[in-house]
């Protein structure tokens, strides 16, 4: 057996041994059922990691498939909210290459402001809901403040699609994403803010012969794969 | 061959009144009514009888043949009432009863009348416990529902009863009133020498139908049993409400959740007890100064839990305003269902489906249930009309995955875009005030109209297009068009 391994069978023993002697100290601290709670980190492939209980900032002309990939990864439900304008051009026929339409929920809001309620009322609701908020606009640092809360209690994740320039801001994250020209297709994903530190470049593109792929999306959805990740 | 009962009340609402113990009823008295643009008779006492008053007569002409006669408006919704509570005593009688409005109930008898010795004794039984009621009644029996009120209103005696099979020579005699004829019909067949049962009759039927329409025919068949109609007999609809009044008006949200959960309370366990729930519930809050304020709260399932209840109240009764206070209030269920019971869990499959439609509810009632929405597909080529959105609360999701690759935006209308150096697609353009260059295009894929419905009949082609600058657009060109215009339909992920 060559050190390495031996320095590594001796580490995971040392874990089941640690996991074997909390479960009493656990009990106690933690409410019944957090230990059978789903990952608090989405994965949406390449080592892109979104931490959930949290808001998220996606600007840029591909923010939608960002998006689309957090909630596949996050299940239903799945809340899209949005004045009716920007709700209304949603096409389920494109976007059940990227994720399950029945989860879908649609809120069209008539208004800025009940469009932050709905959001503020889906991030608090129990269970944890994937939000995504079509924003025509930015969000002020204390509606992002206001939202973080909210995510924080519900458990979910909040994704805010901005339309105007990014502004101060509670969000953990804020990214941007753009198209690339390319065969197939690819996406830049940037990660321009991170509060825990998180930065980089990620070049996304569709697996091969699985963009928009009749039949196969219907079980696996698009998967996408690193390319190429550099620290920004 | 059913057996029906008619009660007739001639003088129901005279009979409220003795019920109520009225003591100008001793003397001349009459009810009126404003019809045909005069205060008139409807129904006088034995006293105003004699004196001269008819029903019908114009109430300045029964003042003047009885100076001395009293009068009092009618009052319909409690003779209704009044009416509605014979409804429920006449249970005893038959088990199936209905209302015959505004004067009579008719009861299906077959299978009863042996219980009293015979239908003879059971009609005077019922007028016995009638008259012990102080409700006047007349009554008869025959075949058909139609029978049976002409006899009650037509017949000489009190009980007029036409055994089975002889209800044609019953009805002979009868005037044509009898049988409950528009009175425009009834004097039409008058002027044609038409006046007896017997007499219409004897007529064909078709001819009656070409005359005088199919009405005056299907009544004849209806009360002569040549075509069927039963009595339907109509339970109480159980109401799920509950009212409180309190001696002094209040004004504080806390009070007033405290009086909505003691409502709610009632009105919950009322559902629960019958396993059902409401998709809706109304609170009505009348204030001392001004007046009743109606408030509604949706769910998007049957529902029956007061918590739930209080919970979506909150809003709508933070937002309400009272100035003096309220001391009246009413919470109503509607739109009751059966609650089906589901096993809760043996996964968290069902707390997350739960989750979803608390969610849809509290931003349902808040933004409006139309605003909540999902989608659902329809049977479509035509990229726009593939699908459609529908409101979440009565939908339950499912969606086949359409054949098609699609763009996850579609732009309906579509977007102009000024062409710059044209080609088919165009080789560089501007959307949205934005440049964009092809670099490469799959197309056309052409789609046909629905020429069969009423909408655009232009042929249309479609280019997926992916340009330098990144995003990939739906391009659409109308070919065949004399200008060679080109809009963006929509952009891929």
């Amino acid at each position: 057996m060559g050190q390495a391994e031996r320095q590594q069978t001796e580490k995971s023993r040392a874990e089941t041994l640690a996991t074997k002697a909390q479960p009493a100290a656990l009990k106690t601290l933690l409410p019944p059922g957090a230990l059978l709670r789903r990952p608090q980190v989405l994965e949406l492939g390449g080592g892109v990691r979104l931490r959930k209980g949290r808001v998220h900032e996606v600007s840029g002309a591909s923010a939608d498939l960002f998006a689309m990939r957090a909630a596949a990864a996050h299940g239903q439900p799945v809340l899209w909210l949005g004045l009716y304008r920007d709700i209304v051009t949603l096409n389920p026929a494109g976007l059940q290459a990227w994720l399950e339409v029945e989860d879908l929920i649609l809120v069209e809001a008539v208004s800025r402001g009940e469009l932050l309620w709905a959001a503020d009322q889906a991030l608090r609701a129990s269970g944890g809901v994937c939000t995504i908020l079509d924003l025509p606009d930015t969000l002020s640092l204390k509606e992002s403040r206001r939202l973080q809360l909210a995510a924080e209690q519900g458990g979910g994740i909040g994704l805010v699609l901005l339309r105007g320039p990014a502004s101060t801001s509670a969000a953990q994250t804020r990214w941007d994403c753009q198209p690339c020209c390319s065969t197939p297709p690819s996406w830049d994903w940037v990660c321009l803010k991170g509060k825990n530190g998180e930065a980089g470049r990620w070049r996304m593109r569709c697996e091969e012969g699985q963009e928009g792929g009749r039949g196969k999306a219907q079980n696996a959805k698009n998967t996408l794969h690193l390319a190429a990740a550099a620290s920004a | 061959m059913p057996r029906i009962l008619s009660i007739w009340l001639p003088q129901l609402p005279l009979d409220r009144r003795v019920r109520q113990g009225d003591t100008r009823l001793s003397g001349t008295f009459a009810i009126t009514a404003e019809e045909r643009n005069a205060w008139r008779v409807t129904h006088a006492n034995g006293a105003a009888l004699k004196a001269g008053v008819k029903p019908g007569q114009a109430l300045a002409d029964a003042r003047a043949i009885c100076p001395d006669l009293l009068t009092e408006p009618s009052d319909p919704v409690r003779e209704e009432l009044l009416l509605r509570a014979l409804w429920r005593w006449a249970d005893a009688l038959s088990p199936r009863v209905s209302l015959d409005p505004p004067d009579g109930l008719l009861l299906d008898i077959g299978g009863c009348a042996h219980l009293f010795g015979g239908e003879l004794e059971m009609g005077r039984e019922t007028l016995t416990r009638l008259s012990d009621l102080q409700v006047q009644a007349r009554i008869g029996i025959a075949d058909t529902k139609g029978g049976a009120q002409a006899l009650a209103r037509f017949g000489a005696e009190t009980v007029n009863i036409a055994a089975a099979g002889t209800l044609r020579q019953a009805l002979a005699d009868l005037p044509i009133a009898a049988l409950a004829l528009p009175e425009k019909l009834v004097s039409e067949l008058a002027r044609a020498g038409l006046s007896t049962v017997a007499q219409l009759q004897g007529q064909a039927s078709a001819e009656l139908a070409r005359r005088f329409g199919l009405q005056l025919t299907r009544t004849l068949d209806h009360a002569l049993g040549r075509a069927p109609d039963p009595v339907t007999p109509k339970a109480a609809d159980p109401v799920y409400a509950a009212r409180m009044t309190l001696p002094e008006p209040i004004g504080f949200v806390e009070d007033l959740e405290q009086v909505l959960q003691r409502l709610a309370d009632q009105v919950c366990a009322r559902l629960e007890a019958d396993q059902c729930g409401a998709r809706q519930f109304r609170l009505t809050v009348r204030c001392v100064d001004t007046g009743d304020h109606p408030l509604a709260i949706g769910f998007a399932r049957p529902c029956s839990d007061p918590a739930a209840l209080l919970r979506q109240f909150a809003h709508p009764l933070s937002q309400l305003e009272i100035e003096y206070g309220a001391d009246w209030f009413r919470l109503c269920a509607e739109h009751v269902e059966p609650i089906r019971l589901k096993q809760t869990s043996f996964g968290d499959e069902a707390k997350r489906a739960d989750d979803r439609l608390v969610l849809i509810e509290t931003l349902g009632n808040r933004i409006g249930f139309d605003h909540v929405r999902v989608f659902r597909a329809k049977d479509s080529h035509v990229p726009e009309h593939e699908f459609e959105q529908v409101e979440a609360v009565q939908a339950e999701p499912h969606w086949p995955a359409a054949p098609r690759v699609r763009p996850i935006r579609l732009f309906t209308p579509p977007e102009y875009v000024e062409v710059e150096t044209p080609g088919r697609p165009p080789k560089a353009f501007k959307w949205r005030r934005m440049a964009f260059l092809s670099e490469t295009a799959q197309g056309p894929e052409r789609i046909t109209p629905r020429w069969f419905r009423d909408e655009d009949l232009r042929t249309r082609d479609y280019w997926k297009v992916q340009t330098r600058e990144g995003r990939r657009l739906w391009l659409l060109n109308y070919p065949g068009e004399a200008t060679e215009d080109w809009y963006v339909a929509g952009e891929f992920a």
